[in-house]
């Protein structure tokens, strides 16, 4: 069984299957106010639209026992994903599968929201240190725009008059009815929010109008259409002046009580303007294949790695030693794989609470909070660690039909 | 760990159920918005299904490792249970000419559970050997909180200055793994505003030398506030000195700072006859045991040394603690502890943010949430 499916895995290293794809961004007229467009406008025929593969992320794992159960044997989601762009702003349609359709309630303590977000990173200019995929890393911010699937809600606020259940009014007949709509106009429709963030936990939300604009998802037939518009510059990424830029992609399915970082996830996928110049070293780096050999990096990495780290069929690693690596080759870039290996406190994933497995502390943090890894350096020379990356690059599950 | 650690004590043996405390606190902080079905403070009957039901089985805390555990989180209606009202308006708009089969006043969800639904049902058999307790339940404010290793968005902090373990509503994004993480399941989802709140040990009076609403108003007078390292307060006695109070389920790992005195103080069981069994546990001690572990057994004879003391000598101050003579001495708050932590950390009172991610560092613009207009 092992050895035909490295054979397999074989096959496909030296197959184009590799290839990551990019994103092309159509140029449409700047007339268009790309913030007001649905995922059903006659706009998004002109796109192109590429297959970007969205994996469960299993780098760390949560303590909801019935999400654990729900989603151990998680395949990887296909996302259809479309770009326009004008001087003004560019627009993403995200088309996924998923069979339930779930939408967070406001009277259930769980039930969970079906979602989609984008995520951009602050700073690309030398695409083989993009931010950490899992939102962000330190010194390397990403922007998120998240948009969820819920029923109305409520901020919380100061019209105590309102917070009263319909039932405790003394209310009825059309003053009831009064009462309903004032509270239905408190209401927040739509989940659409944007977050900064620098590593697990640090997602800070932007509070100011920004973002609240250029959001909407619907649901028919089995599918869910969403839409996300970012302006071209703002205070938090400029993609103005470039030819192409990175960003990824991230699915929830509420059915499987999805939410947080129980989600599936892309790696980082090159978005090219059409028509624009720029950008070529990012979109080469992002869809170029790793010239490593799978079969050497294999045996190198079991024996180097397996003790820290769960991958694979290599599971003897404590649970929360370090970040688990099943999905690694999935979400991550070959420069972060090659990078993690040689440095591997260039990026330090801030994973777990400290508090939560304190034995396995996967770093240290000092008085100032900066962290440093408990893994030291694994291999320097060239050769080996694109051996390692290729193989990492096929730790990843099967696309779900 | 916090610099200093607020802790509460119940005498299990004064607890009448009555309840007063829980409403005390739900009609200062639960009675809307979202919170309806919440008790941050309950009374449950023990033995009994508890609030939410089964809680001990749902998962959470720590191992003996001291590494979090998984946990369920609660359904509303069928774990916590719906509070159902009777709508003025289904009776105002009845029809009472058409011959409805059911009256007008209805409820707006058929009750099918709800906390206390088996209040004072306890066990054994009437009169003989049956027995139960009440446990009045408040967030433990734990000293290592497993609703805050949970949280995937460092959401959930434990004040420095008094040990009170609060959520950053601005942070939190109503993803309930600390529900999953709290082996008390005394942090509750708040479906309204899809966030997850809890019993904050009343802080704002707190802050202005008050003890928590549940204590103050305390019919039975079991509960002591205070800090646990100030050895004038009796939360400090009756933890350290005395050692007759003690943590409920120490065994989940979380270090809770609410202790009980364990109830001793139950009449003896009858035989067939009806007569007094002499020496007989009413309540078992395994029982007290897996509740509040192995110290129980001393923390019983002290309570019933002391108490032989006092009834030989007119002399306790343990008795006398218990006895609990005036809320001056049950509740040592020291109101300008709170004022000077202010003035010297420069942090103002009142202001239940978490500062790790309030300076403005990650976002060009931190507002907190406004009032929507
Ligand atoms: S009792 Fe639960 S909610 Fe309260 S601090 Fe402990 S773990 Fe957190
Ligand atoms: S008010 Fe006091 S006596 Fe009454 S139920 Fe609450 S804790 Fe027990």
């Amino acid at each position: 069984m092992i050895k035909k499916l490295t054979l397999g895995l074989m096959f496909f290293a030296t197959s184009s299957l590799f290839a990551e794809p990019a994103i092309t961004a159509i140029k449409v007229s700047n007339s268009i106010d790309l913030s007001k467009t649905k995922p059903n406008d006659a706009i998004w025929s002109r796109a192109k639209s590429s297959t970007i593969i969205c994996y469960p992320q299993t780098t760390i794992k949560f303590n909801d026992k019935k999400a654990n159960e729900l989603n151990a044997q998680n395949k990887a989601k296909a996302a259809n994903i479309s770009a326009i762009y004008n001087a003004n702003s560019l627009a993403f349609k995200i088309t996924w599968n998923d069979g339930t359709q779930n939408i967070q309630l406001p009277q259930k303590s769980d039930t969970y929201g079906d979602g989609v977000a984008v995520q951009f990173a602050q700073k690309f200019d030398d695409p083989k240190k993009l931010p950490y995929i899992g939102m962000g890393s330190k010194d390397r911010e990403v922007l998120i725009y998240l948009q969820k699937a819920v029923e109305k809600y409520f901020e919380p606020n100061k019209d105590i008059e309102h917070q009263v259940s319909r039932d405790n009014t003394n209310a009825f007949g059309n003053d009831l009815k009064k009462y309903d709509a004032a509270v239905k106009a408190l209401a927040i429709n739509e989940y659409h929010k944007v977050f900064v963030g620098e590593g697990f936990r640090s997602m800070t939300q932007v509070r100011s109008d920004y973002g609240k604009l250029g959001m909407d998802m619907s649901y028919k037939g089995g599918k869910w259409s969403a839409v996300f518009t970012k302006p071209m510059s703002d205070e938090y990424v400029d993609i103005s002046k470039v030819g192409a830029i990175p960003a990824s992609f991230a699915l929830w399915d509420g059915d499987k009580l999805g939410r947080d970082g129980l989600k599936y996830l892309s790696s980082w996928v090159a978005v090219k303007f059409q028509g624009k110049k720029g950008g070529d070293a990012l979109v080469d780096e992002l869809t170029s294949e790793p010239t490593g050999d799978v079969q050497a990096g294999e045996a190198q990495v079991k024996a180097m790695c397996a003790s820290c780290h769960r991958f694979a069929d290599q599971n003897a690693a404590p649970a929360a030693m370090g970040p688990a690596l099943y999905n690694i080759g999935g979400y991550s870039t070959s420069a972060y794989l090659a990078e993690s290996i040689k440095e591997p406190n260039a990026v330090v994933v801030p994973g777990y609470n400290r508090n939560a497995h304190k034995n396995f502390s996967w770093y240290s943090v000092d008085d100032n909070g900066t962290r440093t890894t408990t893994m030291p350096p694994m291999m320097s020379d060239d050769k080996s660690i694109a051996d390692a990356v290729a193989y990492l690059k096929t730790l990843k599950a099967e696309v779900e039909k | 760990m916090s610099k200093r650690q607020l802790a509460m004590v119940m005498d299990l043996n004064k607890c009448i159920g009555c309840q007063t405390c829980t409403v005390a606190c739900k009609t200062q902080w639960t009675n809307r918005n979202g919170r309806e079905y919440m008790y941050w403070n309950n009374v449950e009957t023990y033995p009994g299904t508890g609030y939410p039901k089964k809680w001990m089985d749902l998962g959470g805390g720590f191992d003996a490792a001291g590494d979090l555990q998984e946990g369920i989180i609660p359904n509303i209606e069928a774990d916590y249970g719906v509070p159902w009202d009777y709508s003025y308006d289904s009776l105002a708009t009845f029809d009472y000419t058409a011959g409805n089969e059911k009256a007008g006043l209805r409820p707006t969800s058929e009750p099918t559970w709800g906390p206390n639904w088996d209040e004072d049902e306890g066990t054994g058999n009437f009169p003989s050997d049956n027995y139960f307790f009440y446990i009045p339940r408040i967030c433990n404010h734990c000293t290592n909180p497993g609703c805050l290793s949970a949280c995937p968005r460092d959401a959930i902090f434990k004040r420095d200055q008094d040990g009170v373990v609060l959520v950053d509503l601005d942070r939190c994004q109503g993803y309930r793994y600390c529900i999953a993480g709290c082996p008390y399941k005394k942090i509750y989802f708040n479906p309204k505003i899809s966030k997850s709140e809890k019993c904050i040990l009343c802080f704002p009076r707190i802050e202005q030398g008050l003890p928590p609403a549940c204590a103050q108003q305390c019919v039975g007078r079991i509960r002591f506030v205070g800090f646990l390292d100030d050895e004038e307060s009796q939360v400090h006695k009756l933890v350290h000195k005395y050692k007759v109070a003690l943590p409920l389920r120490s065994d989940y790992g979380t270090q809770p700072n609410v202790y009980y005195v364990p109830p001793t103080e139950a009449p003896a069981k009858f035989d067939a006859e009806g007569k007094v069994i002499e020496g007989s546990q009413r309540v078992p001690t395994e029982e007290l045991e897996a509740l509040f572990g192995k110290d129980v057994h001393t923390a019983i004879k002290i309570l019933k040394d002391e108490k032989e003391k006092r009834a030989k000598t007119g002399e306790s101050e343990l008795m006398d603690l218990l006895i609990a003579y005036h809320h001056s001495d049950m509740f040592r708050l020291d109101n300008n502890y709170y004022q000077e932590f202010a003035k010297e950390s420069g942090k103002s009172l009142l202001a239940p943010i978490d500062e790790r991610y309030s300076s403005g560092k990650n976002t060009k613009e931190i507002t907190h949430f406004k009032v929507h207009a």
